[in-house]
């Protein structure tokens, strides 16, 4: 079915950023506008969800050459684009109240905008280079929204901007190899067996995927875009837009784009990948000293759970990763929205610098524990469910060290939300938070909001799977039974013991920790930072060591240096020196020869007439 | 005479004629003749518009004037050609609009809009002239032109620069021509609507390649181009963007493309220069602190994408490279106008010495990075749709490595622009650099020709599917897929 309205979530944005960039009234008219702004695009996004299960496309010709503006809803599309409009919304509340006297708040409107366009085009696209357009188009709004930031904010914006450009171009490599064995940019045809160079593609086009969605090794911008971005967009970009995206994306890969089977090189390397960015940014968290680090952190290390679920190419991992995608985009961005608001009336997010904040902050403490509860993945949240089906899954592949890399991940977790929780609503206060009181309704509204869907889809997890994922899935394994509504997941299965297990091991070592360190909440993890191994690696991280820019940069400079120097300037050097010079000579030994003296013009003569006396001989 | 005829002379020589105007009218006002080539530059960019539609349904027009001796003075135009004088008409055009505020206070003002103009006309006379002894003698005009522009300020060391890129590239030139007598010596003509399909040896191929090479700066005859910097920043914008790089690109696609048949080994040996030479560019811009040198590398870095697309010799790398004309036309014209508001502004080419201008100096900046966008090949701006295209063509003709190292070329063009932006723009102001004490945005009307040139390559991606109907005409009159020929020829012998 072809219908207009599907460019509407793509052009209504692009008049509102208009708008809200020329806009020039009173702040709270514009903070109106903004508010309203978004309302209409989740309108739009949501009448759009309703007719998903229709199919609906928008064809026109576009640049040509198989390059035409495809657009195609169905139930996937359809899903994510709701999720898009309900962050934008509830991100944009929050700021109404948070950003209301930053001196470039139009400019960050205006990025959240585009930001709905792009992301809205990005998932709506049915060709591969319109996908791109607005995928890549994402990255002119992350490099703005990071120099909305503090004063050295353009530093962290660069870094993203080339971490997630090279994840871009990769994509596109992948892209043109696609095109080149299929002929097609149309995603909806492609179905490819991933075989010598499809198999190059599928590796390209997942570091464009997960470069998005922030894995290891391509998340090293995501902290140091929580020291100096606003933490609004951390919660609408890092947190919850860039993981729906670059998941998409995967699974699209995944059940779309290439036909691949459980247990094979790609499930495998995505399955690493996975447990590796568990594991290395849930230790990264744990010693972090700032919250906002620590969610960065923790946002990393729950994509690796999201791509452990898919890279297990089972119905049950894929459907906990796409759960989880969706719980996590709701606690994590709650998390960030409740740092938000201590920052908003602390003007810190330091841990050594707060204290004992539950009593002043009551609404923001218990939204902060649901937002912890869930990430924890305990029950009856909504980040159990999806943890549990993703570790069932990896259980069922057979390849059981991933589901211990996901338990150890459930440990560290939990250690460093209550590292965090302890922090900042325990303890005693410190002298500068005393006066301290809650934020104002409308930056605990989208928390609330946010506190409110983590119970909902924890105790009725069977309604978002029913009529949200489930229809994704449908087409890809018809024969398989996917049994979602009397899944068997419960607190009594031996792999949800082990979880219990793992939260309870958590709290030991929080609480050894915390003992350790003289009741000092947060440096609880000390004992960890400076034990045996752990030492001389965190000491490397620190230094930037496993940061992929840092070295890349490094790579780069040096690269420029000797291509400049060898290629460049040698060259130069041949034009400027060695031509001159050789010049230089010729000409100074004909000088030489115009000495003025007639003897020897009489032996120039006299030479020539040899010469010429010669070649006449030898021609005759 | 028919429309296609006269919109084509009037796009030739209105410049041409033009530009011998302007020192009879500054006899009268200096001011006056100014404003004269202003209204001359823009009057020779609204009429190729008018061949669009003559040429957009693939259809070439050959005509011409027999002289005597038996050298033909031919004409062709299709839809390359006309898209080509498009780009370089307009870019030009509006640089020269700045140059009114921006020369204003030097001296020989009545030279430097002749050799402009003179330099759009040898432009447009090479882009129509369909005879390689035309072609070469509009290439030395431009060569002349650009010599003498170089080398404007008139300062020793910059005269030498001129010297420099003047040798260079008549060096190529001479080479190429040498390459042309030898073409002659096997099909009795200069013409190339009569050479179309004539396959050439490799020694005449890589003598014309030489001309090309030196003409578009592209390694190892590349190193006039950074030196050239020395030239006022309008200079640098007409041959970086308009004019002179984008001789010997689009001779290329001319003749190797669409008239001789290349010995096998050409088309990779091309696209293998080009790569090379555009990795080392940007080798060089990121070490550079010259910001004009630094731009002056990366368009040999980007004259290097445009050959490969050529070079690939299928339709959406030659569409790639093509649009890659006007997407690096409009990105580059406004980086070095804004280098040349800077300049202007600070006295000062070092980055090193600058710092936090985006406080005193918004709009520029934000042109800047528009343009910066553009260049990278980031969308929305046009600048990603030609790159993304010259990438595919690339991969599509089997040289997946060829194209990772393109892309590999992007992310490096990221790396040196935004080093080159922050150290400008952001951060704080070097106080050390002995700037002067307020640093303003410079006139409304430079500021404005910078700004349009972002929104140029803004809205050429945005709107990227007019500007490829032309490109897709050139694409396939050059590859010879659905082309018709209408020739006339006018003259003392008629054929």
């Amino acid at each position: 079915m072809v219908n207009n309205n599907l460019l509407l979530p793509i052009w209504v944005p692009v008049v509102f950023a208009f708008g809200v960039f020329v806009f020039n009234g009173k702040k709270w008219l514009r903070e109106i506008f903004a508010v309203l702004g978004t309302l209409i695009f989740l309108f739009i996004t949501w009448n759009l969800f309703s007719i998903r299960a229709m199919d609906v496309y928008y064809r026109v010709p576009w640049a040509g050459f198989g390059m035409s503006f495809d657009l195609r809803l169905y139930s996937f599309s359809g899903f994510i684009l709701l999720w898009l409009g309900i962050f934008t919304l509830i991100v944009t509340l929050f700021s109404t109240v948070k950003l209301v006297n930053h001196p470039r708040a139009n400019l960050y409107y205006t990025y959240i905008f585009l930001t709905a366009c792009f992301g809205s085009g990005a998932v709506l696209s049915n060709n591969f280079v319109l996908m791109v357009f607005f995928w890549e188009g994402l990255l002119l709004t992350l490099y703005g929204f990071i120099c909305l930031g503090g004063e050295n904010s353009y530093r962290t914006a660069v870094k993203s901007l080339i971490i997630v450009g090279l994840c871009d171009f990769s994509m596109i490599l992948g892209i043109g190899i696609i095109w080149f064995l299929t002929g097609t940019f149309t995603m909806s045809k492609i179905s490819l067996v991933p075989s010598g160079p499809a198999a190059a593609a599928f590796f390209l086009m997942m570091a464009g995927a997960l470069g998005k969605a922030g894995a290891v090794p391509f998340h090293t911008w995501i902290p140091d875009a929580a020291d100096d971005a606003p933490v609004t967009f951390m919660a609408l970009i890092p947190a919850s837009i860039d993981k729906l995206i670059g998941i998409y994306l995967l699974v699209r890969l995944c059940l779309d784009f290439f036909v691949l089977r459980l247990n094979d090189p790609f499930s495998i390397t995505l399955m690493v990948i996975g447990g590796l960015t568990i594991l290395i940014t849930g230790f990264m968290a744990f010693i972090q000293d700032d919250f906002k680090r620590i969610l960065s952190y923790s946002t990393v290390s729950q994509v690796g759970y999201m791509i452990l679920g898919i890279g297990t190419f089972l119905p049950v991992g894929i459907t906990g990763g796409l759960f989880l995608m969706l719980n996590h985009s709701i606690y994590e961005s709650g998390l960030f929205l409740s740092a938000g608001s201590i920052e908003h009336k602390t003007g810190t997010t330091r841990l050594n610098k707060l204290g004992g904040l539950g009593k002043r902050m009551p609404v923001t403490a218990v939204c902060f524990i649901i937002f912890g509860l869930s990430i924890s993945g305990i029950w009856p949240f909504n980040g159990f469910i999806s943890k549990e089906m993703i570790i069932h899954s990896s259980i069922n592949t057979g390849w059981t060290i991933f589901a211990l890399s996901a338990y150890i991940g459930a440990i560290l977790t939990v250690a460093y939300m209550l590292k965090a929780g302890h922090s900042i609503f325990f303890g005693p206060e410190p002298s500068g938070t005393k006066q301290v009181k809650e934020s104002e309704s409308l930056l605990l509204i989208p928390m609330i909001i946010l506190a409110f869907l983590c119970i909902l889809f924890g105790l009725d997890s069977k309604m978002p799977i029913k009529f949200s994922i489930a229809p994704i899935l449908k087409s890809h394994f018809p024969l398989v039974n996917l049994n979602f509504y009397s899944h068997a997941l419960s607190v009594f299965t031996p792999a949800a013991g082990i979880t219990i297990l793992c939260i309870i091991i958590a709290i030991a070592m929080y609480f050894l920790g915390w003992k350790k360190s003289g009741g000092k909440a947060s440096v609880s993890s000390e004992s960890l930072r400076y034990a045996l191994i752990f030492k001389t690696l965190y000491d490397m991280a620190e230094r930037k060591f496993f940061d992929i820019y840092e070295q890349g940069i490094v790579f780069l400079s040096a690269l420029s240096e000797a291509v400049s120097i060898v290629f460049d300037r040698g060259m130069d050097y041949i034009y400027e020196t060695a031509f001159v010079n050789t010049g230089k000579k010729i000409t100074s030994l004909l000088k030489s020869a115009h000495n003025g003296k007639y003897a020897n013009y009489l032996a120039w003569l006299i030479g020539g007439l040899f010469i010429v006396a010669w070649i006449l001989i030898l021609k005759f | 005479m028919n429309n296609v005829n006269f919109f084509t002379l009037l796009t030739i020589f209105v410049p041409i004629i033009g530009s011998f105007t302007v020192p009879v009218i500054s006899f009268f006002s200096k001011r006056l003749s100014t404003y004269w080539a202003c209204t001359i530059a823009f009057f020779t960019a609204l009429s190729p518009f008018f061949l669009i539609p003559y040429v957009i349904s693939g259809v070439q027009f050959v005509f011409g004037k027999h002289l005597y001796g038996g050298i033909n003075w031919t004409l062709s135009v299709d839809a390359l050609s006309v898209f080509v004088s498009i780009v370089s008409s307009l870019i030009s055009a509006f640089i020269v609009l700045y140059s009114l505020h921006y020369i204003k206070e030097t001296d020989n003002q009545t030279e430097y809009y002749f050799m402009v103009l003179l330099f759009i006309g040898s432009m447009m006379g090479l882009v129509y002239s369909a005879n390689l002894i035309f072609l070469y003698v509009f290439w030395e005009i431009a060569a002349i032109c650009s010599w003498r522009l170089i080398g404007f300020y008139r300062v020793r060391e910059f005269v030498i620069k001129a010297d420099k890129a003047f040798l260079m590239t008549f060096l190529g030139a001479v080479l190429m021509l040498i390459g042309f007598l030898q073409i002659y010596h096997t099909t009795h003509t200069f013409d190339i609507t009569k050479m179309k399909g004539t396959g050439i040896p490799i020694s005449a191929f890589l003598l014309i390649l030489a001309g090309m090479l030196s003409k578009s700066a592209t390694f190892p005859l590349h190193s006039w181009l950074p030196d050239a910097g020395v030239a006022p920043s309008t200079v640098t914008a007409l041959l970086h963007a308009a004019v002179l790089v984008k001789i010997g690109v689009y001779v290329a696609a001319r003749l190797f493309c669409d008239t001789f048949v290349l010995p096998h080994i050409s088309y990779p040996l091309i696209a293998i220069i080009a790569v090379f030479s555009s990795l080392i560019a940007a080798g060089a811009a990121a070490v550079d602190y010259d910001m004009k040198r630094i731009l002056a590398y990366s368009t040999i870095s980007q004259i290097g994408y445009i050959f490969i697309g050529f070079a690939v010799m299928n339709p959406l790398g030659f569409a790639g490279a093509t649009f890659y004309i006007l997407a690096h036309g409009f990105s580059k014209a406004g980086l070095f106008l804004c280098a040349g508001i800077i300049e202007h502004n600070t006295h000062t080419k070092d980055i090193r010495k600058l710092g936090g201008l985006i406080k005193t100096m918004p709009l520029t900046a934000v042109a800047f990075l528009m343009c910066a966008f553009a260049t990278i090949g980031l969308p929305p701006f046009s600048g990603f749709f030609a790159k993304f295209m010259v990438i595919m063509g690339a991969v599509k003709a089997g040289e997946t490595g060829l194209a990772a190292l393109a892309l590999f070329i992007a992310l490096l063009t990221m790396f040196y622009l935004f080093r080159m932006f922050h150290a400008i723009f952001l951060g704080n102001p070097n106080h050390e650099a002995n700037l002067p004490v307020v640093v303003k945005e410079r006139t409304p009307l430079m500021v404005s020709t910078v700004i349009a040139f972002s929104f140029f390559a803004l809205l050429t991606g945005v709107f990227v599917r007019y500007p490829m109907k032309i490109v897709h005409s050139a694409t396939y009159g050059m590859l010879h897929i659905n082309t018709i020929t209408k020739t006339k020829f006018t003259g003392v012998a008629e054929r």
